[in-house]
Formats: structure tokens, C-alpha cells, sequence
């Protein structure tokens, strides 16, 4: 379903990931993991439209994507719930939700409300209260409901844990394994190693912008090499 | 009764205040620039409306087509001055929109000449009794007008998805545009309703003086960017306040101090006051 062919991309004259190539398998979950400063949000934001692509190609479906601009790709199926949650703080949540299907037709927005209730029902009661008025787990739940209410058919998450309690971290992965069950293709970045192997089925990690190492989720877990590039070098 | 007189005069002229400070407050809000040629449509939107009502002999119309017109100048004036510039220090539309601002108001001078042009309908000086108090109907349609337009305004922002949408762009453009919002199409509706606003305020102000002149849109313009300050800037609902606030004050100021300071003196004494005290403006959030 998304393919990764020699991409390079950065901010201007920076290049951030460097000759990235992997494929995600339509259903699939793929963590990408690594030390600060590896290029996981640069790849995750460059697949999303918002980090120019220096060379190299994206394809979605088989399409080339990448000179698609981040409205183009929303519409074909991509979804993001980026980095630090980024959600709109002085909307209510149901406006947030109303903005992330905004790109499907109007009719749509109240069922896809439901679905998101259902998949986390504390935002229910905090439906009209101000996003910037949330708690982190409920940030998180709000921005992956944001995300989902485009119907997407790829969802893009970055940091699904950072700065959560266990409960919400719970919640939020519960949430993420019904999606993938239901057929999402999932792909997220985690600091979590332990936790995210438990639910993807593909791991690729990055060091300094390049990839280390690419494989199963069962092979990662264990394997020095990943602790090594996971860890950024500092132990081998 | 002087009390509620007073209080109704400020309301007007502070509605007024309002509906060119919104304008100017929704461009800001979202681009970041200071859109000092405002006033010229606003202006602009003056002329239209005298010139409209006097070739039709309809008030309604003449009103309408300056709406209509101003409010596609406006997308103009993004489209080939600010949109150029989006990249450059805010400094640099700043200038250029005072650029456009002199220009405009000399235009306006070579155009329709320097004496300013009036209406030629004979009832707008009637007056509307309201019980133990009177109002003139210029003025009531002034505060009429401004309620009908910035309700109007937060309808469309509140209940509608393109309204939700306009405000995610204003929060975050990037995000927005990630969600499938177009907000280049934002942008162009920001400056289209903002300089509706302008024309609104330009026609009901003329209605309410029967007089249009080139610089008209002078007092306006700088006294705008004080109400926008004092709001909170890019905050609608303090922007609104601070019109309606600093309305009062004037008229207040008119009766009380009016021997020793014009009005527009009364006014900016208390933007400098506040201003001092509360650089962020009255209702600005958080620091």
C-alpha cells in the first residue's frame, strides 16, 4: 500500500533522511523507530506532505504521490496524528473532529463522530470543551479521532506514548490494535520499544537519517542490533 | 435619560469602530499582516454607495454593489499585493499597505475631487422615536446594520464546517491543509468578508454624515489598528469589545471633556492609557 523508494528528504539545504526505502503492505502496522534526531518525523511528515521531498518517490496504491500536496493525499486515504498532537487549541473537540472530515462529505461527519466515540468514549463528555483545555491522554485520543474521522486508509502517528499515564497509553494502543484488526495499515513512530513490538508486525529503524535496520517485529525484539541503533550507537 | 443617550451614541459610533476593526482583525488574525489600505476600501465602499443611490435612487442597492465590489477589491488587493509578500518579513506589507493606502486616497481626490460628494435623497435626517428617547435613522441603521453583519459573521464562523474550517486555518495553516482544507480558498473568503465589512462601515458611515471625502478613511484606519491593539490582537470578540468600549468613552469624553479635546484626542488619550497599563490589549489570552 505505501512505498518508499531512495527517499531523501529535509528542510532546505538539510537533509534529514537520507535514501529511505521500505514498503508497508495494505493491513500491515510498521513501527519506525529510533534515537532522537534519526529522521523518524521527517519520514512520517514527509509521507504526510509537509517536508519536502529532496528526491525519490512516495507511492500510495501504487500512485506516485509525492509531488501531492498535503490536501491531495488527506483525500486519497492518509491521515497524520503528528508529533506533540498539533491539535487546533481553540476549537472545541467536536470541531477538531469536524476538521479532520473535512475532506468527506458533511453527511458523513456524525457517523464518523460515533465511530470515534466508540473508540474512545472519555471524549464524549468533553466533546464542547476547548482542545487546548485537555489532558495529554485526551489529547492523544483527540488527535487520533481527529485523524480518523477522515476515513483514512493509512494512518500516520507519531509518539503515541510520549508523555502519557500507563492508563491512557493503554487506551490509545487499544485503540490503535481494533483499528489495525478492522484493516488500518498503520505506520507510527514510539519511543516504546517493548510496546510497540507487542502490536506491529513490521520494524524498521533508523540511524542518523538512514535505515539500520528492516524486518518482523518478532525478529527485532531481542536483536542488538536494533537496541544498538535504537539506543543511537551509544552501546556498541 | 442623558446616560442611555450617551450609552446608545456610543454604541453607534463604537459599531461602527467595530465593523471596520473586524475586518481588519480577521486579515490579521490569519495572515499576520497589518492591512492599513483597509480604510482606503472602506472608502472606497463610501463612494459606491453615494454614487449607486444617487444614479438608482435605491439606498438598498447602492449599499449592496459596494459590498459586492469592495469585498472582490479586497480579494484583488491580496492576489496582487499581499500574496506576493507572504514571504518576507511582515514589515514589508506593512509598507506596501500604507503604499496602497496614500494611493488610493489620492485617487480618490483626482477621481470624485477633493470636496466630497453627498447624497441626494432628502430622509435621511429623519429621526426614530424610541419611547422617552429619540434616534436619528442614520444611526439606527448603523447599529442595526453592524448587529445584522457580525452576527451574520459569527453564524458563518460557528455552525458552519467552512466557518470551523476557517478558524483551524487561523490556528494552524499547516495542520489545516493536512486535513484537506483549502486555505488558499480561506484566505481569499478572509479578505472578501473583511472588506465587505469595510464597505458595510464606508456606506453607513456615509449615510450617517450625507457626506463622502478622499480622506475619510484616515481617522478610521489608525484608530482601527488602536481598537485591533486594544482587543487583543486577532481576537474578534475583544476587538468587538474594545470598539463598543472605546464608542462609549468618545461620547462620554465628547460631553464631559469636549471643551478642552476633540473626540478623536478623548480616544486615543485612553488607548494610550490602556495601552501603557496592558500592552497585550484588554483581551488578549494568556501573556
Amino acid at each position: 500500500m505505501l512505498e518508499l523508494k531512495g527517499l531523501t528528504c529535509g528542510y532546505g539545504r538539510f537533509v534529514a533522511v537520507r535514501d529511505l526505502s521500505f514498503t508497508v503492505r495494505r493491513g500491515e502496522a510498521m513501527a519506525v523507530l529510533g534515537a532522537n534526531g534519526a529522521g523518524k518525523t521527517s519520514t512520517l511528515m514527509a509521507i504526510a506532505g509537509q517536508v519536502a521531498v529532496q528526491s525519490g518517490a512516495i507511492l500510495f496504491d501504487g500512485e506516485d504521490i509525492t509531488a501531492l500536496s498535503p490536501m491531495a493525499r488527506c483525500a486519497r486515504g492518509l491521515a497524520l496524528a503528528p508529533e506533540g498532537r498539533r491539535l487546533f487549541r481553540d476549537l472545541t473537540v467536536r470541531e477538531n473532529l469536524v476538521v479532520g472530515g473535512y475532506v468527506r462529505a458533511a453527511r458523513a461527519t456524525a457517523a464518523n463522530m460515533d465511530k470515534v466515540l466508540a473508540l474512545f468514549p472519555r471524549l464524549e463528555e468533553r466533546l464542547d470543551n476547548l482542545a487546548g483545555s485537555l489532558s495529554g491522554g485526551e489529547q492523544q485520543m483527540a488527535a487520533i479521532g481527529r485523524a480518523m474521522m477522515a476515513e483514512p486508509r493509512l494512518l500516520l502517528i507519531d509518539e503515541v506514548s510520549l508523555g502519557l499515564m500507563p492508563k491512557n497509553v493503554d487506551i490509545c494502543y487499544e485503540a490503535l490494535d481494533a483499528l489495525r484488526r478492522a484493516g488500518l495499515t498503520i505506520v507510527l513512530i514510539e519511543q516504546s520499544l517493548e510496546r510497540v513490538l507487542d502490536m506491529v508486525d513490521h520494524v524498521c529503524v533508523l540511524e542518523s537519517g538512514s535505515l539500520a535496520w528492516a524486518g518482523t517485529a518478532a525478529d527485532a525484539r531481542g536483536n542488538p542490533d536494533v537496541i544498538r541503533a535504537y539506543m543511537g550507537g551509544v552501546h556498541g | 435619560m442623558l446616560h442611555v443617550e450617551l450609552v446608545l451614541q456610543g454604541l453607534v459610533n463604537g459599531s461602527m469602530y467595530a465593523v471596520v476593526a473586524i475586518g481588519l482583525t480577521l486579515i490579521y488574525g490569519l495572515l499576520r499582516i497589518l492591512h492599513v489600505a483597509h480604510a482606503g476600501l472602506y472608502t472606497l465602499g463610501a463612494y459606491i454607495t453615494v454614487l449607486t443611490t444617487n444614479a438608482t435612487g435605491s439606498l438598498a442597492l447602492g449599499i449592496l454593489a459596494a459590498m459586492l465590489v469592495v469585498g472582490l477589491c479586497g480579494m484583488l488587493v491580496y492576489r496582487l499585493l499581499y500574496e506576493p509578500m507572504l514571504e518576507r518579513p511582515p514589515y514589508v506589507a506593512l509598507i506596501a499597505s500604507i503604499g496602497l493606502f496614500i494611493c488610493m486616497e489620492e485617487s480618490y481626490r483626482i477621481v470624485f475631487g477633493p470636496y466630497g460628494s453627498s447624497f441626494d435623497m432628502p430622509r435621511l435626517g429623519e429621526r426614530i422615536a424610541l419611547g422617552p428617547i429619540s434616534i436619528a435613522a442614520a444611526d439606527a441603521a448603523m447599529l442595526v446594520g453592524a448587529i445584522v453583519l457580525l452576527t451574520g459573521l459569527a453564524m458563518l464562523m460557528r455552525r458552519t464546517r467552512f466557518g470551523v474550517a476557517w478558524r483551524a486555518t487561523v490556528t494552524d495553516p499547516a495542520m489545516a491543509r493536512s486535513f484537506g482544507i483549502d486555505t488558499i480558498k480561506v484566505r481569499y473568503v478572509n479578505f472578501f468578508i473583511a472588506s465587505v465589512f469595510a464597505a458595510a462601515a464606508g456606506s453607513l458611515v456615509a449615510v450617517l454624515n450625507n457626506l463622502v471625502e478622499p480622506t475619510m478613511g484616515s481617522v478610521p484606519s489608525y484608530k482601527s489598528l488602536a481598537i485591533i491593539v486594544l482587543g487583543g490582537l486577532g481576537q474578534v470578540g475583544g476587538t468587538l469589545a474594545a470598539a463598543l468600549l472605546l464608542g462609549v468613552i468618545e461620547a462620554y469624553g465628547t460631553i464631559y471633556a469636549g471643551a478642552y479635546l476633540d473626540r478623536d484626542a478623548i480616544a486615543f488619550i485612553f488607548l494610550i492609557v490602556v495601552l501603557m497599563i496592558r500592552p497585550q490589549g484588554l483581551f488578549a489570552r494568556g501573556s
